[in-house]
């Protein structure tokens, strides 16, 4: 019986399942926001409903499994997808049934009920994300192991920046997150930071994650 | 019984004061290096943080001569169907565009310019790149050498480059031509360009080779320090500054 078990996840279980694994985020209240950054507006309490957010970023071979276009480095499967529009990552969710986060989603799911500045407390811890390099460094989503929120999502204070479905002045959307790279170190990653980028731009620091 | 120093002691102590001295010395020396000015008044060019370049340095990979406009032509070679030299004044009979963009340094200043030239696609609708060309790597006097996407180069904001604040390029600025790519960090906007070359893959430049620079160097989210607001630190959002 035990072996028909282990038969019936390989055979149904799909390749990609892991990736795409999704955690529930309960409704409740949530501190948003941080004072003293005009950006991310005063702090205040914000209630928000309950909903499902990717534990891992879109890699680049989920994201090819919808665009086939997509083209990408060889040996990058599973790295986290970037050089994708607005438009282009909104559809990418779409088509799997899913959307983008709002950013209010994104933020709760990084920094829980309790207003931490990262996604493991509030200690910035002092490694830098990745030392002794000007680029985006990319790596299997859920690699560091200690970049994980009170939920279970991965990633969120590293990795890359990611769109949500919000926007501000100009047109532009905003993305919620943070990099490995030299000159940044985690206090660039902070849970409520946000950056405003235009829809239509694509970056190799820029990436997304879905929600439902 | 009282502490004597032997021979062999004050000859060490008096040796370590020497080097001392002399590392001391040194660095201040290097330190007088990063203002000084090697190259005014000579036919060479090069990294100057001096004078008006304090408010715009000038970084070159090697010191280099200074070209004189009627002897400079840029070769356009490599994956091309019509490859051919250009003179300056056949390049700047292209159409005229202008804007003013930051040049963000990776070593974290910046500083903004209005800068006026010609687009990318002018320069390609003469020589037609073929098909399987991705990108160009630029040869540049001072033995740099950058290499940019083609989406790069048709990208808006870029701009071939001839004009700086309405004067023509100076020798520090990359005189003739340059590429103002704005998205990108300042190594990959290379200038006194000699050659280009469309390739079928993408090529490291020089610092990528060498230096912990990304091939790709899109302007990170992060912190600039722009050299008009004294360099105080200012939020960044990545890819080109727009907002200040």
């Amino acid at each position: 019986m035990r072996w028909c078990g282990v038969l019936f996840i390989l055979l149904f279980i799909p390749a990609g399942a892991a990736a795409s694994e999704s955690v529930r985020v309960p409704p409740g209240l949530f501190i948003m926001g941080h004072d003293g950054d005009s950006a991310a507006g005063p702090e205040r309490h914000y209630m928000l409903g309950g909903f499902r957010i990717d534990r891992f970023e879109v890699t680049n071979g989920e994201f090819a499994a919808q665009f086939s276009g997509h083209v990408y480095p060889e040996g990058a499967d599973e790295h986290p997808v970037s050089h994708v529009t607005w438009n282009e990552a909104d559809a990418y969710c779409r088509s799997i049934g899913k959307r983008l986060p709002t950013e209010a989603e994104w933020e709760k799911a990084a920094r829980g009920e309790d207003g931490r500045n990262f996604p493991w407390g509030n200690q910035e811890r002092k490694r830098m994300p990745h030392p002794e390099f000007s680029g985006v460094v990319k790596r299997r989503p859920g690699t560091d192991k200690k970049d994980v929120s009170p939920y279970g999502v991965q990633d969120m204070a590293g990795s890359l920046w990611e769109w949500t479905a919000d926007g501000g002045d100009e047109g532009k959307k905003f993305a919620r997150g943070g990099l490995w790279n030299l000159h940044l170190d985690f206090k660039f990653s902070q849970t409520w930071e946000k950056i405003a980028i235009p829809p239509g731009e694509k970056f190799s620091f820029l990436g997304f994650r879905c929600a439902q | 019984m009282k502490n004597r120093l032997t021979r062999r002691q004050w000859l060490s102590r008096q040796l370590k004061s020497v080097a001392a001295l002399f590392t001391l010395m040194a660095f201040r020396g290097i330190a007088r290096g990063q203002d000084r000015d090697y190259f005014t008044g000579t036919d060479f060019v090069g990294k100057n943080r001096t004078g008006e370049f304090r408010n715009f340095y000038i970084n070159y990979w090697k010191p280099h001569r200074r070209i004189e406009a009627q002897e400079w032509t840029l070769e356009v070679a490599g994956l091309c169907r019509q490859p051919r030299r250009f003179s300056l004044a056949e390049l700047q009979a292209l159409p005229a565009r202008e804007q003013v963009s930051r040049l963000k340094c990776v070593e974290c200043w910046s500083a903004k310019a209005r800068w006026a030239g010609f687009r990318f696609a002018q320069l390609e609708a003469l020589v037609r790149p073929l098909e399987q060309a991705r990108g160009v790597l630029f040869h540049c006097a001072d033995e740099y050498v950058e290499y940019l996407p083609l989406e790069t180069l048709r990208h808006p904001r870029t701009l071939m480059v001839t004009h700086m604040n309405g004067s023509p390029l100076s020798d520090e600025h990359g005189f003739p031509l340059r590429v103002i790519a704005p998205m990108k960090y300042g190594y990959k906007n290379p200038k006194a360009i000699l050659r280009l070359e469309f390739v079928a893959a993408e090529v490291w430049g020089t610092w990528s080779k060498i230096g912990p620079y990304s091939a790709d160097g899109t302007i990170l989210p992060g912190t600039d320090h722009p050299l008009e607001y004294n360099k105080q630190p200012r939020r960044i959002p990545g890819g080109e500054i727009t907002h200040y």
